[in-house]
């Protein structure tokens, strides 16, 4: 800062030169003043709509949350309207199949329960893997170890009497080469 | 007992935020001639002075609580007055910095004029003869007390366009003062 500069400064006063019409201004002040202004309450500060606001928060919340477990019911119907035609499918040919397996009198008691037991772990399986459906729905994998799953005890059926068959056959033919 | 310049007329101010009407005429009183002297100086007549310095003391008054002492009273007042003065010319489309167009007449490369005698009336004359957009920043700078960062927040414009401004006017001033 130069001299001029300081010289302005140090003397700033000086620069005040005029007088206010003091009475004639405070009365135009005093009468704003008076006139209430209006208050302007925020939003925020009101009890009764911080309530409201905080119950919209909790609806829409809830509201999201329902959309995220629910929200693809569509989907979910369709899908489940798919795995239950392949579990009623599959769950005929099995029963059938088992029932033929119990039914077998070429069969000993060892070999069904043997045959049982397979299908119970099979059976366990399955229960696992409706219980991972459920939760994870939209994963292809899961429906593809179900069908699996379900193909894998036809194929153990297939294979028994296929087994009961030949040996039936077998019999036959050595009855028939006799 | 609290000496900081910031706490001068706490006791009055405090009242003042009560509402106390015979405290707020005190505390105007005070006040009232430096605020309108401001007035003055940034608009350039009596009654838009008048009115600035009128809607200045009800706003204060009414937003008293948000005055924390942060800065003296007296500081506070004046920084509202000077935004409603700037907000006021701008709002009458008057020009509050120098215009572009001025900036090519001035060669930035010739020396500074050295003023010889300072006499505070011509200096006051000189600013008067100042134009319109150089007044302002002068007016901030040299007689109010502002600081480049200040005058960049009160103008709306950066720190170094109110340094460079400011020496513009500076040199006109010294030009116009030199000349009488």
């Amino acid at each position: 800062m130069d001299n001029f500069e300081k010289h302005i400064r140090e003397n700033a006063s000086e620069f005040d030169e005029h007088k206010a019409d003091r009475s004639k201004m405070w009365a135009k002040i005093s009468q704003e003043l008076e006139v209430e202004e209006p208050k302007v309450i925020p939003l925020w500060k009101s009890p009764m709509l911080r309530i409201a606001a905080t119950l919209l928060l909790l609806l829409g919340l809830a509201g999201f949350m329902g959309k995220q477990i629910f929200g693809n019911s569509g989907e979910t119907q369709y899908a489940s309207k798919e795995l239950l035609d392949i579990d009623m499918h599959y769950k005929g040919l099995v029963s059938y199949q088992v029932q033929l397996v119990q039914n077998n009198p070429n069969l000993s008691e060892e070999d069904k329960a043997e045959f049982l037991s397979f299908m119970d772990e099979l059976d366990a399986e399955y229960e696992q893997l409706r219980i991972e459906m459920q939760s994870n729905l939209d994963n292809e994998r899961v429906l593809e170890a179900i069908v699996s799953n379900y193909k894998q005890r036809i194929e153990l059926i297939e294979n028994l009497l296929k087994q009961i068959n030949d040996s039936k056959l077998n019999d036959d033919d050595y009855g028939y080469t006799l | 007992m609290k000496t900081d310049i910031r706490f001068t007329h706490q006791a009055l101010v405090e009242k003042c935020k009560t509402g106390h009407s015979s405290s707020q005429y005190e505390l105007y009183e005070l006040y009232v001639d430096a605020m309108y002297n401001i007035g003055r100086r940034m608009l350039n007549s009596k009654e838009d002075a008048e009115d600035i310095v009128q809607e200045s003391f009800v706003s204060a008054f009414r937003n008293l609580n948000s005055f924390n002492y942060e800065s003296t009273f007296g500081a506070w007042l004046k920084r509202i007055v000077i935004n409603k003065s700037i907000n006021y010319l701008k709002k009458k489309q008057l020009p509050v910095v120098p215009m572009e167009v001025h900036e090519f007449h001035l060669s930035e490369d010739s020396p500074e004029e050295k003023v010889d005698v300072i006499d505070i009336k011509k200096v006051k004359v000189g600013i008067g003869l100042l134009p319109a957009g150089y007044k302002q920043i002068i007016n901030l700078y040299l007689i109010e007390g502002y600081d480049h960062i200040e005058i960049g927040e009160v103008l709306g414009i950066s720190t170094s366009t109110s340094k460079s401004q400011y020496h513009r006017a500076k040199k006109k001033l010294v030009e116009i003062i030199n000349a009488l």
